[in-house]
């Protein structure tokens, strides 16, 4: 006699997932959507009655999408809010009251101006004269740092970025005024030209203390030509190079298109982990908004589960698909992450040794061992969080702590190599119940904390850029 | 780098010893009474944890009230499931001294010490009197009993008649397992000594406790042997150069762990949940 095994319970397929609301890319029109499973991809789709219907990937893996929606963790209030819901969302950003989440990322555009002409842009910059340019003061910046401590109390990370932040003549001071208000993760979002260029930026840098986010697409020229336009390997890795030797820690950020880099991601986490200035590396699928001189189908767009299946086939012995774990603050389906611990011989991803999945579900009905190893756990599986930053660190070594890791084995521990995948909406993909609950905000001149995806898929990146123009009376 | 202490553990045998009986049981008990080696390993060293628990119970019938006897019980984890769960009256027999004063710990700490009990003892000379039990558990540890039909025979000897056996084992499927996987270094891997299905059947009847139902656990296998893997990668990665509950540099462990997985992977290696009694 036998018993035949329990079949594994697997998601039904097909069908709708769900109804929601999006944009017409077009006009920008709010409107009804629906979010359905075909082919096993999660597509979104809305009709504009003027521009006709559209249809987006969202999430390249279906089966996920759905097994995934246990890690959504319920929001929190942020401090203050700056707006009146008058339009509906999301036209009142922000962040208006009806806001699901508070900000656990805040972005300053310092300029607009930039010393590279990227065929990809959301920000629309460049090296050229530019009609709607904008370079924000530094008392505008302070100010701005303000309202995010007002509605955050203690922020704990804070980019600038631009266009290309590191030619803004006052950007350290900009950066020492974030380091001033008790930020610990305070981040320069950078092409690394400067850093390259420039041998006394980097030891500046590591006086303030600041950390660096490198665009770093990948090695092939032709790869950097087509996101990049033109080859830039050897002021990259002169950049890292100088921040090693200052003991300025940098993420790279690698902007991923289908069909120019996605064999390379391998070959950028290898290359990152390996670096000794290197804590991470955060993929980033190419966001369709802003400038994009490619042929980008929305019906093909490259999304997280994609980059995580390249990751896991380029690299096999280092990582399996349920290494990488979704982010719970935000939408579990916009940005997936792990930890890595690595000695040049092996790397192990830190799911390996802890339960994450088991401790960051928040709608099975299972005991959570200890409920401060799930709060370290949101702060590492987080937008606020970058590989080696000093918060990042005490979460780990309160995780090795609490589970009970051995003390002679905690200081390695601690010492963990974040990877992340995050995609952003662009007007083809934006789902505003997502947007509802996004935790990466452009902070903007005027003290408001408007969602990343909303501030470059809505118009608010326009109309910030119109009323800084005119401000800095430009024609 | 750094090896864990051995404080407060059972002398260690030498790694000659392992090819004597006595040895082996010592250096088993010592290497799964090890708490950071059990961090390291996982806390359930057995394949499938404890669904493979539940099912096993599920298919020998153990209800509420029977008497059950979990022998080589570790720190006790199934005795406090079958306790909690099924509501049985359990003793959990353990070689290792160490893991029965924490599974006595363990099950006043749950409040369960009315129903469960903690002994040390060998599985080879059963401290029981003949039918005393309505069931016997008995996982992933016959595999690593020296004298197999001994043990078999005593298992027999404390079930009541119409009782049940519910044994889960690792099996070895294929005879051309690799000597290195065969050797006495595996047998604590619980890998060396396993026998096939049929091997199982014949001894289990030799002893009179035929064979009712088997039921394969080979993905269960697989999973707990990635999973001791990618530890024991995690143990060398963090410093840990010797796993010393096994005396065994974590290198070879690791080694013996993909070779494993290998034989898994090809069908030489599985594990399997087997219910017998008369």
């Amino acid at each position: 006699m036998s018993t035949p095994a329990i079949p594994e319970q697997r998601p039904e397929s097909g069908g709708s997932l769900g109804r929601t609301e999006s944009i017409c890319p077009r006009c920008k029109r709010l409107l009804e959507a629906e979010l359905l499973d075909q082919g096993g991809r999660v597509m979104l789709s809305r009709t504009c009655p003027d521009h006709g219907r559209f249809e987006a990937v969202v999430y390249g893996d279906a089966a996920r999408y759905r097994e995934i929606q246990r890690f959504d963790k319920p929001g929190t209030a942020p401090l203050e809010r700056q707006t009146e819901v008058v339009g509906g969302c999301p036209h009142d950003c922000g962040i208006c009251p009806e806001h699901a989440q508070h900000t656990c990322l805040g972005i300053i555009e310092v300029n607009t101006a930039c010393n590279l002409d990227c065929p990809i842009c959301f920000a629309d910059s460049g090296t050229g004269p530019r009609g709607h340019g904008f370079s924000l003061s530094l008392a505008q910046v302070e100010s701005m740092l303000d309202a995010f401590v007002a509605a955050e109390g203690e922020p704990e990370a804070v980019q600038l970025s631009g266009g290309e932040p590191s030619i803004h003549p006052e950007i350290l001071e900009m950066l020492a005024a974030a380091k001033q208000r008790r930020i610990p993760l305070v981040m320069l979002n950078t092409n690394g030209i400067r850093l390259a260029r420039d041998p006394r930026f980097a030891p500046a840098l590591a006086e303030i203390g600041v950390h660096v986010y490198l665009q770093f697409d990948g090695f092939d020229a032709a790869t950097q030509v087509a996101i990049r336009g033109r080859e830039l390997t050897a002021e990259k890795l002169r950049a890292l190079e100088r921040c090693a030797e200052a003991g300025v820690t940098v993420s790279l950020a690698a902007a991923v298109e289908r069909g120019i880099n996605e064999h390379e991601v391998g070959a950028i986490l290898t290359f990152g982990v390996e670096h000794p200035a290197v804590t991470g590396v955060f993929f980033q699928p190419v966001t369709h908004s802003g400038r994009f001189r490619i042929d980008a189908d929305p019906l093909d767009k490259l999304t997280n589960p994609d980059v995580i299946e390249a990751i896991c086939a380029q690299l096999p012995d280092w990582f399996r698909a349920d290494d990488f774990v979704p982010v719970p603050c935000c939408s579990p389906t916009c940005r997936s992450a792990t930890f890595a611990l690595y000695d040049r011989e092996d790397l192990i991803p830190l799911p390996r040794l802890v339960d994450v999945e088991q401790y960051l579900d928040y709608v099975s009905n299972r005991a959570v061992p200890d409920l401060a190893v799930r709060e370290a756990l949101e702060g590492l599986w987080s937008a606020k969080a970058a590989g080696g930053s000093a918060p990042v660190a005490a979460r780990l070594d309160c995780i090795a702590c609490a589970t009970g890791m051995p003390p002679e084995l905690r200081d390695v521990a601690a010492r963990g190599f974040m990877v992340v995948i995050q995609d952003f909406q662009d007007p083809y993909t934006l789902d505003v119940r997502k947007l509802r609950k996004c935790c990466v905000a452009e902070i903007a001149p005027d003290g408001r904390l408007i969602p990343f995806c909303a501030y470059n898929s809505v118009g608010y990146r326009e109309q910030v850029r119109a009323e800084q123009a005119i401000r800095n009376g430009a024609p | 780098m750094s090896t864990f202490p051995a404080d407060g553990l059972e002398p260690l045998p030498s790694l000659s010893d392992l090819s004597s009986d006595a040895g082996r049981k010592d250096c088993c008990a010592s290497v799964y009474g090890h708490r950071e080696e059990g961090w390291l390993l996982g806390d359930e060293l057995d394949p499938g944890g404890e669904a493979t628990t539940r099912r096993a119970l599920e298919l020998a019938a153990v209800r509420r009230g029977d008497r059950l006897l979990d022998v080589a019980c570790g720190h006790g984890a199934s005795a406090l499931l079958a306790a909690r769960e099924v509501g049985c009256r359990v003793v959990g027999l353990e070689y290792g001294g160490r893991a029965v004063q924490e599974a006595t710990a363990s099950a006043r700490t749950a409040g369960l010490q009315e129903r469960v009990s903690f002994r040390r003892g060998d599985a080879e000379a059963l401290p029981f009197e003949a039918e005393s039990f309505d069931a016997v558990l008995c996982e992933c540890s016959l595999c690593t009993f020296p004298d197999k039909a001994r043990a078999a025979r005593e298992l027999r000897r404390v079930l009541r008649p119409g009782g049940r056996l519910a044994l889960s084992d690792v099996v070895v499927e294929d005879p051309r397992l690799s000597a290195e996987l065969r050797g006495p270094l595996a047998v604590i891997a619980c890998v060396g000594a396993a026998l096939p299905r049929s091997g199982y059947e014949r001894l289990l009847a030799d002893a009179g406790l035929p064979v009712l139902a088997v039921e394969s656990r080979g993905e269960d296998a697989a999973l707990l042997a990635r999973r001791v893997h990618d530890r024991l990668r995690g143990a060398r990665l963090l410093g840990v150069e010797r796993m010393e509950g096994a005396r065994l540099a974590t290198a070879d462990a690791i080694e013996l762990v993909a070779r494993a997985r290998e034989a898994i992977r090809a069908g030489a290696l599985g594990y399997a949940i087997f219910i017998a009694g008369d």
